[in-house]
Parts: structure tokens; C-alpha cells; sequence
């Protein structure tokens, strides 16, 4: 077995020198280009970069009033395999032409001539800040793995549509002669070593659901509380898709399916007291909990089509990030969100500003369907670059691939052997 | 639930009018807005609504976005508050991606509604009995409405023969019952809220749709209702609503290449002496449409074509066919209708997301009255369907269904599977495969390298009054 490689959260927030706002956005705006038109060739040279994207934020991004003082400021994210000191140095010197042109806007970068990977990796370093819940849709699948498993899919599904099989021939049968094919084909040697996969850690869960249980007095006294002193008080919304700035809208469909995957990156303000504050913290904690135990075979909170998705607060916690990678688009992800965990959206973003009003964070909310989807959009911010090494693999197909690969090797009889077949 | 008005809706959204021999759809541009509204006005009591009886004639009403301007509705607040979708039109960078109209499709191409093609304002819907009751009916509203309007294009449509498309499918099976109408209940799940489908009700979601709002005065706005919803001025008055007892239509000329749709399928199953097999090819193509040529649901036929006409609609997925050995994943009909098996949600979960994305065809052919087979396929001149649906939100309904569940090639399980009928795109990008695959109890069959064999003509958004807007309008 081989070890598993964890995925992890970067997240870089720096000021941008008023000077060279411009400047960035152009430099943005040229790998954009060529990302679109699929003559990028430099992400791809990180072994460890899954999904990355750059965004542009200040005080227009906020559709609420901030509640501290922000710039302008720029956003680097990326999901990375391992270690992060390993990925940052990747990073750095792989992509060093981006990392200077872009980072050469920022304040406090390192001059031209004191530039060395070292010295970048700590002005990153400098300035990378905590992500407070982190979803990966295929737990321990790095990014050389993923595509690994695709071309093993790909030559075996290859290999059963070229032969003509002999309507006797058993699923057993067919399933031997897959497994001779590969061990033919050396290329495909790393496949005979299974792949280790997370399974949901059960006894975490128990320990949390008697957590919540022992503290469920407390819950019930909080909920009355917020409903008391703070749902009741919220202000109805009314805001509709249909009156959401044309310019704005457009501005983000323009970057939105041109893959098969698209990202949402939003920004929201929470609502400035500190029992909304401590509620958030307590989702997040939540989103923690089952996140990285129970939400570990490729849905979150039920959703089968998100890869990776965090939620960062950052601005002395008064301001919070979500970012999102997912198959599909935006209509069917903001749908699956309301359909699949309207509960578990309403318990989150209830906390910031101007959300649909709730009750209980029960009902109301996300479940307000036309004013959640405007609100969606409206906090939503454009995201200036967005790479992703796998266009073309639904998370779906990215775990079926690692059962196809581990299922290869085992012994099945005739039910399972037809299950393994189905996965073509 | 509320009751519906019917008296005040259009009445092509609850009625087909299949036994109606012309249905011809008048594409209108305005040249004198005045002129226009004076036509609006003389007809408004003729339009027919859900509760009128109907003889030998009928007609109802669409505008583009861009006819409500011409005609003078042009305050902008007011047209904002109308959806995106119709307020953009078919023809837009980002619409083109989601309906995937691209090659032959793109709409720089179109006979109408597209960029090089004469504006479209209003859409004038006549039925008649047969051909000459229809012609002889828009001569007399023509007179009427020359002043104000001119003729830009005329889609000349008819019922389906024998309700089959001319790829050979008995057509239009499956249909939302809308809830509150003086229709039968379905008694299944094609029963749904008339908020999906008339603005001004609750939907699927138990919220009302986005709808339009007459932000600003104007016209006679005694003629409009309030909104339900709620939305007010600053002064607490609630705003007149101009979309309640009325929807969205969606029009599509859709070309069917029958000859080349057949012999693709037919090359599928050539034998060793290259000889077609026309039974197995009528196989491939009903496990394509998931149904058979009669309309028989592959679920439970799954071996061969009982004949006759079928309309049988009440099957289901999820306990008859989990592997879709019967009917594949990849199927027409398995994707425009998931019923109880929705991805992988739970039954309940599944029958009610379904819900959420349905829309009411309003389907017609056009070309030669032919019905094609694996024995005939080639009929004379260009053939196809004025695809039509109605719906309460664009977005969520009609393109979701394109997008999401026709073109994107990641439905449930699948890898690299469009829809076969109007998912395949004519020139895929490199390095994109478009399969079929065909579930089978050992080894999948795949059909490779699929085509495209639907062609889009023409196409645009409607905005499908009620009785009063359109009386409203006519003050404007």
C-alpha cells in the first residue's frame, strides 16, 4: 500500500501597490488569456498544484459595507499535495516569472536584485493566512495519482471496447483478462500497489455527536437566543436575480463555462457582534468535524460534484472567504446547494450581512430560493485566473478511477466482477 | 394552493391545440409603435385564454425583450426587472457556451433571431383547423396590424404526423400537469406547482418565481394585479405586477438530419458481409431515445417494440432499472426526466429536484410529413421541429436541462457521454471524445465518435403575457 499524500489550503492575501493595480490587472488578464485558449503551459509544471486562482480584492468586491477598513488587495490560492515548504519552493521556482511579475505589484516584495527562492518563499510565507475549513472531494488523490488512474481508465476502457468478447465469456473471465492486460503494459507497474483511501472515521464521529449531545442545552439557549435577539430583528431581503448590476453578472458569466468545471470565489461580512462571530466559529468547526470525517468519498454535505472548497476567515475575522471548484455550473452548484444542504448554507452564511432571513437557521435562508440565489451572485467576486489540471475529470470520475485501480486487483466473483465492469 | 386565473392566461401553455392542422407563428417587427399598440389593443379580447372554447381558430401572443422596448416599455427600471435570460435573448457569448450552439448551430447562422438576422419584437401565434381557416384568420389580422407591424419571417408548423418526430418517436409523452388547472391530475410526479410555470404562484421551491415588476408608472396600471410577493416602494404601496398569469416561452427551429441520423446507426450494425441490420438498429436507436418508435418506455419493454401507439408514462427508474441495462444512463429521455433517480439521491430527494427542472413542450414539425425507420429515411427537403417549452425561470428550467443535463458529458456515472439526440456537438475540441454507452450485464457497448444530427435554425425568448398585460401594454 502505498502512503497516502494529504491535500492542503494555501492562501496568500497581499496588498497591491496603488500604482500598479493596472499593471497586475493586465498581467492577470494575459495568463487568463492563455489559459482560456489552452496555450498556458507553466502551471502545470508544479507537481503539487491542483486547483490555483487569483483574485483581485477591494472594496468593490464587498457588495456589504466592510466592517474594517480593506484595500486592495490580491488573493493567491492553491490545493497542494504534501508538504507545504516543498510546495511553496515548487512554486517559487517553477513558476518564478509569474510569482515576480505578479507579486512585483505588491507591496513589500523583495527588489529585483534580492530575489532568491528563499527570499520569496518568505515573503509568501509572510504573508499566507489560515484557512478555517477545507473540503477535498477525493481525500489522498494527488494530482500525479489522479492522472495516473485516468490513463489506466482510459487504456482498460480502450482494451474492453477493442476486443470482441465472446457472449459466454464470464465477467470473472473478462475481468483476469483486464488484469493480464495491464500487468503486460509496464507503464502501468504503480497500478499493482493499492491506493489507500479514506474511509470516515467513525469513532471521531461518535465522539463529536456525544460532544453535541452534552452540549445540547447550550445549543438549544443559543438558538432561542439568536432567534430572539437577532433573526427576529434581521430585515427581510428582497433583492432578486433579475436586479443584480448587468455589468457585474456579466463580468463573472464571461469567465464561467468554458470547461466542464467552473469556481465560485465570494466574499461576505459577518454580521458585526460577537454572538454572530462565536456562531460562525462554531459552524466552522462543524465543517471541520465532518469534513475531514465523514465528507470523505467525494460529496460535501450530499453535493457530488465539488473537488476542493474552503471557507478563509481573515480581516481580524470579520470578513470570510469561500471558494469553490466544482463540475457543472453555476445554476445546477447554487441549485445542489439549496436542494442537498440548504440547512447546512443557512447555518453558515446566516451569520453575515444581509443573508435571506432565517428562523432557527432552520428555515428561511437558502431555502428562500429567489433571494438566495441573488444573494449568491451578488457577494460573489470575478476571479481574475483560474487553473485547473484536470478540465476534463469530474470528481466523480476521479473516484471511480481509484476504485477501477484498486478493484483491478482484487479478487471478485461474478457480481462484483459485473460491478467492476459497470464503472466503464 | 391558489386557483389559478385561467381566464387571464394564454391558453397555448395549458392547451397543445394537436388537433388544430396549422399552427403558424408570425415573426413580427414593429414599425410604428402606436400603430401597434392599437392592434394590441383590438385583439386583446380575442387572444385565447385557458377557459375560452375554441373552434375553429386561436391565437396568443409572445414579445421579445426587445419588442417590449420598441413598443415602448422602456423604462429601464421596469425592463430590469424582467429575467436575465429573456431580457439578453437566445444569442449571447455565454448562452452560446451553455446551449452549446456552436458550427452549423452557431447563431451568426441563423434564418432568424440571430445577430445577422432582422429583429424580432413580437411573436403572433395563429391556429386554425387546417391550413386555409389558419391563412384566412391572419389575413384579416394582418390588415389589422399593418400599420404598426411588419412580417419578418413565418415558421409554418403542423402537429407532428401520428405525434412522431421524423427521426420516427412518438413525441410529447411525458407532460407537467400544472396544479390549480382544470386539468386531470397526473396522479404522479408530473404534477407541479404553477409556479414553475406561470409567474405569479409558488414554485417547486414554495417561493414565488423572480417576475416583473412595474417599478415605474406607466400606462394604465389599474389593468395589473399586485404582486404576491410582497416588494413594495419606499412609500410601503406594493409594486403592480406585469408578469402574474403569464410566462416564458422558449422557440427553437431545430433541423433533423433523418438520412444521416439513421445511416449513422445503421453503419453500427453492419455485419461481416456489410449488410445492415435494421431490427438491431432500431434497438440502438430506441436505447438512444429510451424509448421505441411507438413511444413504449424501454423500462418495460426492454427487448422489443410492442407496436401500436403507446403513451405509457408511469415507470420508474430506481427499483426497475438501477443499472440502466434497460434504459442507459446516456438516454434522450433518461436525462430530460430523471424521475426517481436523480444522481444518486434518495427517492423522495430525486422525484422532488425532478420537479424543479421540468418545462412544457410545446412541439411542432415542420418540411415533409415523414416518419423516419431504419427502412426509410430519407424524406424530401429539410425536415424538423419548432421545438417550443414554456417555463417560469429560463435558467433554471430550460437551459439547466440543456446544459446540465443534455450537453455537459458527466451525467451520473458517465465520462464522455452528451445527450445522443441535442447533446453532440458538430465539432468537438480536440482531444474530446462524445460516446454512447449502452449498459449490458457484462460488457458495456459503447458506440464511438457520435454526431450530431440536430441542427438549431432560429431561436429566441419569449415573454408570454397575460390577458391584462397585454391589455396593459396596449396603454403604454
Amino acid at each position: 500500500m502505498v502512503d497516502m499524500i494529504k491535500q492542503h489550503p494555501l492562501i496568500i492575501l497581499s496588498p497591491v501597490k496603488k500604482d500598479m493595480l493596472e499593471t497586475l490587472d493586465k498581467r492577470l488578464h494575459v495568463i487568463r488569456e492563455k489559459l482560456q485558449g489552452g496555450t498556458e503551459t507553466e502551471f502545470k509544471k508544479v507537481p503539487t498544484l491542483h486547483y490555483g486562482r487569483f483574485v483581485i480584492l477591494n472594496r468593490d468586491s464587498f457588495r456589504d459595507e466592510p466592517t474594517v477598513p480593506v484595500g486592495t488587495r490580491l488573493i493567491f490560492s492553491t490545493n497542494f499535495d504534501g508538504d507545504k515548504e516543498n510546495h511553496l519552493t515548487e512554486l517559487v521556482t517553477h513558476l518564478e516569472k509569474y510569482i515576480d511579475d505578479i507579486y512585483e505589484c505588491c507591496e513589500d516584495y523583495p527588489e529585483a536584485g534580492s530575489r532568491t527562492t528563499e527570499s520569496r518563499k518568505t515573503y509568501l510565507k509572510k504573508y499566507s493566512i489560515k484557512t478555517s475549513a477545507f473540503f477535498n472531494g477525493a481525500p489522498g488523490r494527488s494530482v500525479q495519482q489522479i492522472h495516473k488512474e485516468a490513463s489506466l481508465r482510459d487504456h482498460i476502457w480502450s482494451y474492453i471496447n477493442k476486443n470482441k468478447w465472446n457472449g459466454t465469456t464470464t465477467a470473472v473471465e473478462i475481468h483476469r483478462a483486464i488484469r493480464n492486460e495491464i500487468d503486460s503494459k509496464s507503464e502501468f507497474e504503480w497500478s499493482k500497489q493499492k491506493a489507500e483511501v479514506q474511509g470516515i472515521k467513525w469513532l471521531n464521529l461518535i465522539a463529536y455527536g456525544l460532544l453535541l449531545i452534552a452540549a445540547l442545552p447550550l445549543v438549544i439557549i443559543g438558538a432561542l437566543y439568536l432567534f430572539l435577539f437577532h433573526e427576529l430583528w434581521n430585515k427581510k431581503q428582497t433583492l432578486t436575480l433579475s436586479q443584480l448590476d448587468d455589468r457585474k453578472v456579466n463580468k463573472l458569466k464571461e469567465v464561467e463555462d468554458l470547461f466542464p468545471q467552473n469556481q465560485f470565489t465570494q466574499v461576505a461580512v459577518l454580521k458585526p457582534n460577537f454572538i454572530r462571530r462565536l456562531n460562525f466559529q462554531i459552524w466552522m468547526l462543524r465543517t471541520r468535524v465532518l469534513a475531514n470525517n465523514v465528507f470523505v468519498h467525494g460529496k460535501l454535505l450530499n453535493i457530488p460534484t465539488i473537488h476542493f472548497a474552503r471557507w478563509v476567515l481573515f480581516d481580524k475575522n470579520r470578513h470570510v472567504l469561500f471558494f469553490s471548484n466544482f463540475d457543472g455550473n453555476w445554476q445546477q452548484y447554487l441549485g445542489d446547494f439549496i436542494d442537498q444542504s440548504g440547512w447546512g448554507l443557512t447555518g453558515i452564511f446566516s451569520n453575515t450581512v444581509n443573508f435571506p432571513k432565517t428562523k432557527f437557521m432552520i428555515t428561511g435562508g437558502a431555502y428562500d430560493e429567489e433571494h438566495f440565489l441573488a444573494w449568491s451572485r451578488s457577494t460573489q467576486v470575478p476571479t481574475q485566473v483560474w487553473y485547473c489540471p484536470y478540465p476534463h475529470l469530474s470528481i466523480k470520475n476521479i473516484n471511480n478511477n481509484t476504485k477501477i485501480r484498486n478493484e483491478l486487483r482484487m479478487d471478485l466473483n461474478e457480481e462484483q466482477a459485473k460491478a467492476f465492469l459497470k464503472r466503464f | 394552493m391558489t386557483p389559478l386565473e385561467l381566464s387571464d392566461i394564454q391558453a397555448y401553455l395549458f392547451k397543445d391545440y394537436k388537433e388544430m392542422g396549422s399552427s403558424k407563428y408570425y415573426l413580427l417587427q414593429i414599425k410604428n409603435a402606436r400603430a401597434a399598440k392599437e392592434f394590441l389593443a383590438s385583439i386583446a379580447d380575442d387572444i385565447t385564454h385557458a377557459n375560452a372554447s375554441v373552434n375553429e381558430t386561436s391565437i396568443n401572443i409572445g414579445f421579445t425583450s426587445k419588442g417590449l422596448i420598441a413598443l415602448g416599455y422602456n423604462n429601464e427600471e421596469n425592463m430590469h426587472s424582467f429575467s436575465r435570460e429573456f431580457r439578453e435573448g437566445m444569442v449571447s457569448a455565454h448562452r452560446q457556451r451553455l446551449l452549446g450552439d456552436f458550427d452549423s448551430s452557431d447563431p451568426s447562422k441563423w434564418q432568424w433571431g440571430g445577430p445577422n438576422n432582422e429583429q424580432i419584437d413580437i411573436m403572433l401565434m395563429v391556429f386554425g383547423k387546417n391550413e386555409s381557416v389558419a391563412e384566412n384568420y391572419f389575413h384579416r389580422l394582418k390588415q389589422k396590424f399593418e400599420p404598426g407591424l411588419s412580417v419578418v419571417h413565418i415558421l409554418d408548423g403542423r402537429p407532428l404526423p401520428k405525434d412522431r418526430e421524423h427521426f420516427g418517436f412518438r413525441d410529447g409523452i411525458s407532460q407537467p400537469v400544472i396544479k390549480g388547472s382544470n386539468t386531470t391530475p397526473a396522479g404522479n410526479n408530473d404534477d407541479i406547482n404553477a409556479g414553475e410555470f406561470v409567474l405569479g404562484y409558488k414554485n417547486e421551491y414554495d417561493v414565488y418565481p423572480d417576475a416583473p415588476l412595474l417599478k415605474v408608472a406607466q400606462g394604465n396600471s389599474r389593468l395589473l394585479p399586485n404582486n404576491p410577493g410582497g416588494y413594495e416602494d419606499n412609500s410601503g404601496k406594493p409594486f403592480k405586477d406585469i408578469g402574474r398569469n403569464g410566462t416564458y416561452f422558449v422557440l427553437r427551429q431545430l433541423e433533423q438530419n433523418v438520412n444521416g441520423y439513421w445511416s449513422f446507426i445503421k453503419k453500427q450494425t453492419i455485419d461481416t458481409n456489410g449488410n445492415p441490420n435494421n431490427q438491431e438498429a432500431t434497438k440502438i436507436a430506441a436505447k438512444m431515445m429510451g424509448r421505441w418508435p411507438s413511444g413504449a418506455p424501454l423500462v418495460l419493454d426492454p427487448d422489443k417494440d410492442p407496436g401500436g401507439d403507446s403513451d405509457e408514462n408511469s415507470f420508474s427508474y430506481r427499483s426497475k432499472d438501477p443499472e440502466g441495462e434497460k434504459c442507459p444512463f446516456g438516454s434522450h429521455i433518461r436525462r430530460m426526466n430523471p424521475r426517481d433517480q436523480f444522481e444518486e439521491s434518495p427517492e423522495s430527494v430525486s422525484l422532488k429536484l425532478t420537479r424543479r427542472h421540468r418545462i412544457i413542450r410545446r412541439v411542432r414539425s415542420y418540411g415533409e410529413d415523414f416518419i423516419g425507420s431504419a427502412e426509410n429515411h430519407k424524406p424530401n427537403g429539410e425536415v424538423g421541429l419548432l421545438f417550443g417549452c414554456f417555463n417560469a425561470n429560463i435558467s433554471k428550467q430550460f437551459e439547466f436541462i440543456q446544459y446540465t443535463w443534455a450537453n455537459s458529458p458527466k451525467f451520473k456515472r458517465l465520462y464522455d457521454d452528451p445527450d445522443p439526440i441535442i447533446g453532440v456537438r458538430e465539432c468537438p475540441a480536440t482531444g474530446v471524445k462524445q460516446n454512447f454507452t449502452i449498459p449490458q450485464s457484462t460488457v458495456n457497448r459503447v458506440i464511438p465518435n457520435m454526431q450530431s444530427f440536430v441542427t438549431v435554425k432560429g431561436g429566441a425568448y419569449f415573454f408570454f403575457p397575460s390577458v391584462s398585460a397585454i391589455k396593459f401594454l396596449s396603454t403604454i
